[in-house]
């Protein structure tokens, strides 16, 4: 367990001077001192400096990772069962404090349409979100099979080797081959901000030369389970729980919770809620003013 | 005054093998004027062809060597372009067909920092041309042209010339004989072979030799009279304006308003990669062009002239055989390595009609004016314009609809409410790409914590019909559990596209929240009522 580990970013020339035991001793409890890249894993500690982090947002998220917060100029892969469970929601803080400072948000090949609406409601200014696709770029469909996925992962190697780009979310789907990964991690380098790919969760056992890697999954209503399945330092004891920028009023999910608290899931635990919502979706009381938690009705 | 002489020796070569890869350019080459050859590459010299030898000798001595055309129009372009390019240092620069451009550099000296500087600062500027050259200086042109190409500078010029070069008082060319200018250019005259005033009279060369005058300081022993009685006054003229003697004025290029240049390329070319590489020389024309124009350029044409055997039949409109590539940029550059990734990108992306056999490149519109300032430190300015570099290469590659905006629209209807825009037009939107976290600020803050999201990240293309039973929509073979709603969308009826919609938030089998909308009226039984529309990611 205890051994140092040498990230891929190159090191400083090490001073030639042999150090005294004493100082020896010191560097070895501290190696992190010596070069922000170098880290000593040992039972129980993260790695404590990693050159940049950007905060997530999330205080128990925080905590969990290593420099305490997103890392900069790395791959970041999220797995995921599938799109939807709250992955926005969790990013946005993040997102957030990038695009303040004036930068710009890619995002390539996203899995469905992109609302800006939402994204303006999560305080993601829309007019600096570019939605990137490869497949949309080429006409002709005999090259577009061809191109797709191959042009996705060149605008992205682009997007991360200029450093012009503030953050970058990318769906590669099945082209984030382990050779793609690699370059891609090394174009990483010189993007100044959090790069995430987001994969299916199938892909967890796979290597990935990302530092970290989280597994995503829905565990309620406006809740994310989150396990850190790698990163620099132990592993996780148990997922996170993290309480997403809600959807629900209170009310709803108060009624939620009475769902789901019922013993015995499935379609049972079901029923209270269904009955109590069945009221709502009965036409002739579907204005309820009881039912609805503000007018919204246009 | 000081002129530079620069003599390219091997221009008409070097300007037939741009369009050439590297492994091809290091065979053997020739090119041929009259089935002789003229010029050749030292692969060619090393196999024993040597300049004058007949075609049928050269093709005996390397019968594996490619042989070209010597073209003196082509020549003509690649020496203009390498005045183009002084042009960015004076705007006294006069070409010498065939081989040499002479530039009056006395009033740049001091703006480009001396003359080592200026030397460097011009070998710079012409090594994207791609061509050798000897550089030689004098206090008047036609000096500088006979020591440019008889006598070169062996470098960059050491101190003791610089004394010639920038001498305190009088410019050297009109300074006596103490002046130490006056001195050194006499001294390296005076060693030219005579017979380099008398280009192209043999007769007159073979009289020279005949009489033993070997060099130039020979012939200025001789008495004045005697040499106009023989030789008749042009060369007692040249020996004096070679000399500064007497004053030689020369009228100074200027570039043309619009830039149209072409080349053609050895082969018929069907790559992309062999395209790029004739297309690079025609960028550095433009490039220089540009520069000397004090001009950036938006937009470009490149006109691809194709074999016109082809054009029938597979371009299937006959006499059109001609295929353009318009590049418009998001901002005017004169930076021809952009100019070349662009193009790059487009080239890859669309296919060939035909093969190519030769290209021209148009500029019709340069925008003049000074570029903007360059930043010295990283700056928001810098940053935008890095990211529009960025898009443009992506946008070169994937289409105008593979990199986008987003943008609100102020609909209702969820599937309007975001517009895709271009990642620039010609309006305001160019700058809200960098201006946006602070044009954003007044109207979107951060989200505080008691707002909630009413609209999904995620909307599908095209909403997904749900199964209904026992009064309750299913999604994947589990009933969606109804949380939050109606919220009732009813609108677009004068876009002859009405909807009609209840929106519900539900939780699904995996605890996930997603957004589904009920048809109103409800629609007859059979057919789907629930759909879904988007997901809360």
């Amino acid at each position: 367990m205890n051994s140092l580990a040498i990230p891929s970013s190159t090191l400083n020339p090490v001073p030639l001077a042999i150090p005294s035991a004493a100082t020896r001793a010191q560097l070895l409890a501290a190696p992190d001192a010596l070069h922000p890249a170098l880290w000593r894993a040992r039972a129980g500690m993260l790695a404590g400096t990693v050159a940049a982090v950007l905060p997530s947002g999330f205080a128990p998220l925080d905590a969990e990772l290593p420099g305490g917060g997103w890392p900069l100029r790395v791959l970041t892969e999220l797995l995921l069962p599938r799109p939807g469970v709250g992955e926005v929601r969790l990013l946005a803080p993040a997102l957030v404090r990038v695009l303040r400072n004036g930068r710009s948000l890619m995002l390539f090949e996203p899995p469905a349409q992109v609302s800006a609406e939402a994204l303006a409601q999560l305080g993601l200014a829309p007019a600096q979100c570019i939605v990137v696709r490869g497949r949309d770029g080429v006409r002709s469909p005999a090259l577009r099979q061809r191109l797709g996925s191959a042009d996705l992962c060149w605008a992205l190697e682009q997007a991360l080797r200029s450093g012009q780009v503030g953050a970058v979310l990318a769906w590669l789907g099945p082209a984030a081959r382990s050779d793609v990964l690699r370059r891609l991690q090394l174009a990483a380098q010189a993007h100044e901000g959090p790069a995430f790919l987001l994969r299916e969760v199938q892909v967890r056992q796979h290597p990935s030369p990302a530092p970290l890697r989280l597994v995503l999954g829905c565990s309620g209503p406006d809740e994310l389970s989150v396990q850190i399945i790698k990163r620099r330092g132990p592993a996780q004891a148990q997922p996170l729980r993290l309480a997403l920028a809600p959807v629900l009023s209170a009310r709803a999910l108060a009624r939620a919770h009475a769902g789901q608290s019922e013993p015995g899931q499935g379609s049972q635990a079901v029923r209270p809620g269904r009955a109590a919502v069945s009221d709502v979706v009965s036409p002739s009381r579907a204005w309820l003013p009881s039912m609805m938690d503000e007018p919204l009705a246009r | 005054m000081l002129w530079l002489g620069l003599h390219l020796p091997a221009l008409s070569l070097e300007s037939f093998l741009t369009t050439l890869s590297p492994e091809v350019a290091a065979q053997p080459v020739a090119l041929l004027e009259r089935q002789r050859v003229v010029a050749l590459n030292p692969a060619a010299q090393a196999l024993g062809v040597r300049p004058g030898m007949k075609r049928a000798t050269a093709m005996a001595l390397a019968p594996l060597m490619l042989q070209g055309a010597a073209d003196a129009q082509r020549d003509a372009q690649a020496l203009r372009a390498v005045a183009h390019a002084m042009l960015a240092f004076t705007p006294m620069v006069v070409p010498v067909p065939p081989q040499g451009v002479l530039a009056e550099v006395q009033a740049s000296l001091r703006c480009f920092g001396g003359p080592a500087a200026l030397w460097r600062r011009v070998q710079q500027a012409l090594a994207p041309l791609g061509h050798q050259m000897q550089m030689a200086h004098a206090p008047g042109p036609l000096g500088a042209e006979l020591l440019a190409c008889w006598r070169p500078d062996p470098g960059v010029p050491r101190h003791q010339t610089r004394a010639a070069l920038a001498p305190p008082g009088a410019a050297p060319g009109e300074g006596g004989p103490g002046d130490p200018a006056w001195a050194e250019l006499q001294q390296r005259l005076a060693s030219l072979p005579a017979e380099c005033l008398l280009q192209g009279d043999a007769h007159a060369q073979a009289a020279l030799q005949a009489m033993g005058l070997a060099t130039l300081a020979d012939l200025r022993r001789q008495p004045r009279a005697g040499l106009t009685r023989r030789f008749g006054q042009p060369l007692l003229q040249a020996l004096d304006r070679a000399h500064g003697l007497v004053a030689d004025p020369r009228e100074p290029i200027s570039p043309p308003l619009q830039f149209a240049e072409r080349v053609d390329l050895h082969a018929r070319t069907e790559s992309a990669d062999a395209l790029l590489a004739g297309a690079a020389v025609l960028l550095a024309r433009m490039a220089a062009w540009a520069r000397a124009r004090h001009a950036r350029v938006q937009r470009f044409e490149l006109t691809m002239h194709h074999e016109t055997r082809l054009r029938a039949s597979s371009l299937g409109e006959a006499g059109v055989h001609t295929s353009a590539l318009a590049v418009a940029l998001a901002e005017p550059t004169a930076d021809a390595t952009h100019w070349h990734s662009v193009l790059r990108e487009r080239l890859q992306r669309e296919p060939l009609a035909a093969s190519v056999l030769s290209l021209t490149l148009r500029c019709d519109e340069p925008v003049l004016g000074p570029p903007p300032d360059a930043e010295l430190f990283p700056s928001a300015a810098g940053a935008r314009e890095g990211l529009l570099r960025l898009l443009e290469r992506l946008q070169a590659r994937l289409g105008p609809e593979g990199v986008q905006r987003l943008a609100t629209c102020a609909d209702h209807r969820p599937e309007r409410a975001t517009a895709l825009q271009p990642v620039w037009g010609r309006s305001v939107a160019l700058g809200s790409l960098g201006r946006a976290g602070r044009a954003a600020a007044p109207h979107q803050t951060a989200p505080d914590a008691t707002s909630r999201l009413t609209r999904p990240v995620w909307l599908l293309a095209s909403p997904q019909p749900l199964h209904e039973r026992q009064a309750s929509p299913w999604l994947d073979g589990h009933p969606l559990q109804l949380l939050g709603g109606p919220e009732r969308i009813e609108t677009g009826w004068w876009e002859g596209d009405p909807v009609a919609r209840d929106y519900f938030i539900a939780q699904a089998h995996g605890g996930e929240l997603v957004w589904l909308y009920r048809l109103r009226p409800a629609p007859a039984t059979g057919q789907p009522g629930w759909f879904l529309h988007g997901r809360f990611a």
